[in-house]
């Protein structure tokens, strides 16, 4: 069993055969299989990454543009809101001002209102009186010194 | 050692199975064993490999994680240029000393016609796989960084030459005696203690074999890594 002999070169032979079987069948398919996930693992790890990068990145944007629509509706709420307020303001000035023009109208015609009654109760305190008057003493005074008598008189009793 | 070989011959008895080729003796106990190692490493390996996904099943789990912790040993000795130059031989190798340390144990069914022994229970068919490993770190050697591989036979200086001569030379010899001193005591071992007691110790002795088995092809490829890893030095 420890003799020297030509199974030596056999068995060379024999493993060298065996070398080139399993190296083109069996290790050549095996490595490939192995290159190949280990680049798909590659590739898929730098794509998780370019994805995870870019949601990042639309993130960052999202929240910007979040925060300047935040801002936007905050001042087209604080413009509004002074719109309405000079809105306000204006409409108060101006009912305040048709309030003091429509109580002074109705003053005034309160006050022409006065004077015309006071200028007709005039007329036919007048008009009475010297109907009285003519009346009671049985004569005409319809000259003008009579009527302006009278008017005197009536004046002086109002 | 005599004594050692004398009582092996008379423990192990094979069938004389002695042929002459172009004058030359070539055992073929020994040769039998061998095809049964490469038939089983090419069913099993092409079987295997040729139906690989990539996601894979047990079985291709399996030999990936034989193939990808060898792999790594050879990146780590050899670098990666040298990973790739050498690992179909290595791998073969590895898968094929594993397998004839292991086919030796399989259960002796065929009686006084066939034995299962290990091809590696030959000196000739390890000392050949040990000088293959030689011839070859040579020629890469060679063929990879021209005459300026020899420098390493004058490092660290000159003078070391015989005892760098001597070691390279020691190598194939102390690879294969190591394997086969290994394999042989083994087989012979569960011979006598079968012979002694065949029930449980023998069983022992099977599983802490199937172990040495293992151990011995990785030990073997190891060195080859160690062996070839000089000549891709300067890559790493």
């Amino acid at each position: 069993m420890v003799d020297f002999d030509a199974t030596f070169f056999a068995h060379v032979v024999n493993f060298i055969i065996l070398f080139a079987i399993l190296s083109k069948f069996a290790f050549k398919p095996l490595i490939k299989v192995l290159d190949e996930r280990s680049n798909r693992i590659v590739n898929d790890l730098d794509s998780a990454e370019k994805t995870r990068v870019e949601a990042e990145r639309l993130k960052a944007q999202y929240t910007l543009q979040m925060e300047e629509a935040r801002n936007e509706a905050a001042a087209i709420v604080a413009r509004a809101t002074q719109n309405a307020q000079t809105i306000e303001a204006e409409a108060r000035t101006q009912a305040q001002a048709e309030k003091n023009q429509m109580i002074s109208a109705a003053k005034q015609n309160i006050e022409n209102e006065k004077q015309q009654a006071i200028a007709d109760v005039r007329k036919q305190v007048i008009a009475l009186a010297t109907e009285i008057a003519g009346k009671v003493v049985s004569q005409k005074l319809d000259s003008p010194e009579d009527q302006a008598l009278i008017a005197r008189t009536a004046d002086g009793v109002l | 050692m005599e004594n050692a070989e004398q009582a092996s011959k008379e423990i192990i008895h094979y069938l004389p199975q002695y042929i002459d080729f172009l004058g030359a003796h070539v055992h073929m106990q020994t040769m039998y064993m061998s095809w049964l190692t490469c038939i089983i490493c090419i069913v099993v390996l092409v079987g295997i490999s040729s139906r690989a996904k990539v996601i894979p099943g047990r079985a291709q789990c399996m030999l990936e994680m034989l193939v990808k912790w060898l792999c790594g040993l050879m990146e780590g000795n050899m670098g990666k240029e040298g990973r790739r130059f050498f690992a179909s031989f290595l791998l073969t190798l590895f898968f094929y000393i594993f397998i004839a340390n292991e086919v030796g144990l399989l259960p002796q069914v065929g009686g006084h016609l066939f034995h299962f022994t290990s091809p590696t229970n030959d000196i000739n068919a390890v000392f050949g796989l040990a000088i293959l490993v030689m011839v070859l770190n040579f020629l890469v050697g060679i063929y990879r960084n021209g005459l300026g591989f020899f420098s390493h036979f004058v490092k660290p200086f000159p003078l070391m030459l015989p005892l760098n001569i001597v070691e390279e030379l020691a190598k194939p010899v102390t690879m294969s005696l190591r394997l086969f001193g290994n394999i042989l005591a083994g087989e012979i071992l569960l011979i006598v203690l079968y012979q002694l007691a065949p029930w449980l110790p023998p069983i022992a002795w099977i599983f802490f074999s199937l172990c040495i088995g293992f151990l011995q092809a990785f030990i073997f490829t190891m060195l080859a890594i160690v062996g070839f890893a000089p000549i891709f030095r300067h890559d790493h």
